[in-house]
């Protein structure tokens, strides 16, 4: 009897030591500036449920900041993919044990019914699968998507606009529903990724709790929480003060306060480049920018490098290809936009009819920069190097939603700008092709728009490496926008943590450009 | 019933001034440039979806269908589904005023208490030392930017010293009911009350002091002094009340701001107030979020001003409705 007492308070010891040795909970709180409107992600783009979506839900396939590392597509659902002779057939095999949180397994109906309500609803994924002629579903874990035209750069632009939307939702859930918009499941989502929803109130922080039947190995992170906060300070306050783990880059500190960060040991501060610049798009139609030399001549008038200085404390990387560093295979290093020369600048003013007249000035125009930090700190430098060459410059400034749509109504002299160049080069054709959906500057070229499209239907890559290079050197000549700075975030992290998706470590397996995934807390690996 | 029927007719008077509230408020939406649907749609959207966008919410239609659809849909007690969340306005405003209420709600209230207290002790002796320090001090204090000042306490007492939370309105896993919340909550409520209060507990002190002081010089107060009472029992029986109604009239002023007048705490201290509700819809263009709150506005105000004009006739038989 004796014997039994001893040995059962000796379990009761082992027990209790276990316990005592597991770890606290890892909780990663995200902050945002604003709260999510829904947490459906697939009806509307909604900025502040792109973390928690893209977190619960599951993509057919993912991108992450591993582009810039040229990463432009891997699976997530999709297990691999092929793609036919005439690039117009993709047949996907989807990984066979992946779940919804509910249970029941991920199947290519699923994502037949995700793809189809999207287009038949006409949510704003539609501007990628308005490709799609047919989905078909062989057998459960094979899709196959038939395109209406041959389009090599589909998977790639699929896989990054699933970093908004797309999102995988379950068919057995929401075929109910008319779209994606109503029903229970819109702020209580059951998705198939790396974190299952526990709670949201509205004003409340959105809590979510790693998944513990994720068809990869389970995530580092416990938990999960997005809370909004307004006001930079307050997060930065947060974060000194070591309640938040990292802020993202919306929440950037100045960059003139970056050297002291870089200094301190407990912080690490993370620049993560883009596939996007930071330029000045020139509106055409409206004289005197129609002239190729006034156009020539405001290239040759503006100073990267001391913009650089003063705008972004030397911390960016100034460029005047008409691409990006992260396209290493497509840019065309041959191609430049004209160099500083303030001399040439106001000769070729003259020559265009333009000499400076009484206070000094040539003509006046107006620079109308986004209500972005950077673009603004751009265009401040900007509109003073232009005014140094006689031009009458003079800062515009709106808020983001009138911005954009007088740029969207051509309504604008110049304009700062953010021109994407991946993941697929096939990019060009959206900035600079007649009629692009952003080539607000009006701009026309007869060759870049055949080369552009012919070079959208083929699968060779010299011969596309070709042609992209063609359309920068046409880009350069023709000037409709001067290419200023490589875009580059600035994050930073708290030391110890580790596999944030703007860091290498978490580069290609982060699961979409909001997902943490490999996440690792310090002490974890 | 004299006081029935005047209570009547002040509601009476909503109607037409939230009229006016809903037009005015519609047109200037409308004035401000930026294409509401492109916003709601989200950047470089596909044409289509944008028509449909536009379709969905009614913004393809003339100005005044639209505003006349509006008021035919408030008319019937319907503020409509908000762009942003297709929840209903109503519920939407609704879950948001508890949070605000608590927060304003105590920062006015402690502000008229602590101000008033203030004013009065220091009309007592009008002209010493403490009354110019306090004077000056209940300026400054007026005078600072709410956000501003939440932003040091923050760095005071939650970053240097780490004892009050500068986020939300309760902790992660603090506890979810009974008193345990009840207690998260007030920790919870400390900073962005006290940055409220800064402002507006200043104000009071220099109204209550200018009203006592000036009361305290009366011939009735003289007489009570001949008499022989203390000081102190002549400012709390005699003079407080008369000098009261100046701090009624901006008591009742800042009552019809009690919903919105803290959208600037409320955005540094991330509380889930409608101040914020409204700075967040403004941003996103969010029209029907945006009206409700003007309406709920605009009734509080009236309300306020109708509560100032009772409490006026209670205190100052001089005054009839």
């Amino acid at each position: 009897m004796k014997r039994i007492g001893v040995l059962m308070a000796a379990t009761l010891v082992t027990v209790a030591a276990t316990a005592g040795a597991q770890q606290a909970p890892a909780t990663l709180v995200v902050p945002q500036t604003g709260e999510p409107r829904t947490l459906s992600p697939n009806f509307a783009s909604d900025p502040h449920a792109f973390g928690p979506g893209s977190n619960v839900y599951s993509h057919l396939v993912a991108m992450d900041w591993g582009i810039v590392k040229g990463t432009a597509a891997y699976g997530d659902l999709a297990k691999s993919w092929e793609t036919s002779a005439d690039t117009k057939i993709i047949t996907f095999k989807l990984h066979e044990n992946a779940k919804f949180h509910d249970g029941k397994p991920v199947t290519a109906h699923d994502v037949k019914f995700t793809y189809d309500t999207i287009i038949r609803k006409k949510y704003p994924s539609l501007a990628v699968l308005k490709s799609v002629k047919e989905i078909r579903v062989p057998d459960d874990h094979t899709l196959v998507i038939e395109l209406v035209e041959p389009e090599v750069g589909f998977v790639p632009m699929l896989a990054q606009i699933s970093n908004w939307t797309a999102k995988i939702y379950p068919k057995h859930l929401w075929e109910g529903q008319d779209g994606f918009e109503t029903g229970p499941h819109v702020n209580a989502p059951i998705g198939s990724g790396p974190f299952k929803f526990v709670r949201w109130e509205r004003g409340q922080p959105v809590e979510l709790e790693a998944n513990a039947d994720y068809f990869r190995p389970r995530t580092a992170v416990d938990r999960l929480v997005y809370r909004a906060v307004p006001d930079v300070n307050v997060a930065r306050a947060e974060f000194d003060a070591g309640r938040l783990q990292f802020l993202p880059y919306d929440y950037a500190p100045p960059l003139a306060e970056v050297a002291a960060l870089q200094r301190d040991p407990r912080v690490k501060v993370v620049f993560t480049p883009s596939h996007f610049s930071r330029d000045m798009q020139l509106n055409l139609a409206r004289p005197p920018l129609d002239n190729p030399l006034v156009r020539q001549a405001i290239a040759h008038s503006i100073d990267r490098d001391a913009m650089n200085r003063l705008a972004f404390a030397g911390l960016w990387t100034p460029s005047a290809y008409a691409s990006i560093e992260s396209q290493k295979d497509w840019i065309n290093r041959d191609a430049k936009f004209p160099a500083f020369d303030r001399a040439r600048a106001e000769q070729l003013l003259d020559q265009a009819g333009l000499p400076r007249r009484e206070g000094g000035w040539r003509f006046a125009i107006t620079v109308a920069p986004p209500n972005f930090v950077d673009c603004k700190s751009m265009m401040e430098v900007a509109v003073q190097q232009m005014r140094a060459v006689g031009i009458n410059a003079r800062l515009e400034q709106f808020d983001q939603a009138t911005w954009f749509s007088r740029v969207s109504q051509k309504n604008f002299d110049i304009n700062c700008y953010f021109t994407r160049y991946g993941p697929d080069p096939d990019a060009y054709r959206e900035h600079f092709a007649t009629g692009g959906g952003r080539n607000f500057m009006s701009y026309q070229d007869k060759e870049l728009d055949e080369i552009a499209l012919k070079a959208s239907m083929i699968s060779d890559k010299a011969e596309r490496q070709k042609i992209y290079k063609r359309i920068q050197e046409i880009v350069v000549r023709d000037i409709p926008y001067i290419n200023l700075m490589n875009e580059q975030k600035t994050t930073i992290i708290r030391a110890g943590w580790s596999g944030f998706n703007v860091e290498e470590s978490g580069f290609d397996t982060s699961y979409t450009w909001f997902g943490y995934y490999s996440v690792k807390p310090p002490g974890r690996s | 019933m004299r006081l029935r029927r005047y209570v009547l007719l002040r509601i009476l008077q909503l109607v037409p001034v939230t009229l006016v509230v809903i037009v005015l408020n519609f047109l200037l939406i409308h004035l401000a440039p930026g294409d509401i649907s492109i916003i709601l749609a989200g950047e470089t959207p596909d044409p289509a979806y944008l028509q449909h966008v536009r379709e969905m919410y009614g913004l393809d239609r003339p100005f005044l269908e639209q505003l006349w659809r509006y008021l035919v849909q408030v008319g019937s007690g319907d503020l409509g589904m908000s762009f942003r969340s297709r929840q209903p306005v109503f519920d939407e405003i609704i879950d948001r005023i508890p949070a605000t209420l608590l927060l304003v709600g105590t920062a006015m209230g402690l502000s008229v208490v602590v101000g008033t207290w203030i004013g009065a002790r220091i009309a007592r002796r009008p002209g010493s030392a403490v009354d110019s320090l306090v004077s000056a001090g209940a300026v400054m204090l007026f005078s600072v930017p709410v956000f501003w000042f939440g932003l040091m306490l923050i760095l005071l007492f939650s970053v240097q010293v780490p004892i009050l939370p500068a986020m939300g309105m309760s902790s992660l896993d603090g506890p979810r009911e009974g008193i345990g919340r009840v207690l998260d909550v007030a920790h919870h409520l400390v900073l962005p009350v006290l940055s409220l209060m800064t402002v507006s507990v200043g104000q009071y002190i220099r109204i209550a002091r200018t009203s006592v002081a000036e009361v305290m010089g009366e011939s009735y107060i003289t007489t009570v002094r001949a008499i022989g009472f203390p000081d102190r029992r002549i400012v709390q029986h005699y003079a407080l009340r008369n000098a009261l109604l100046p701090v009624v009239t901006v008591l009742g002023l800042q009552l019809g701001l009690i919903l919105t007048g803290a959208v600037l705490t409320e955005t540094v201290f991330s509380w889930p107030g409608l101040g914020r509700l409204i700075y967040e819809a403004i941003l996103a263009r969010d029209t029907p979020v945006i009206m409700g709150a003007f309406i709920a506005m605009s009734v509080t105000v009236a309300i306020a001003s109708l509560a100032t004009d009772l409490v006026y006739a209670a205190l100052d038989p001089r005054v009839t409705l």
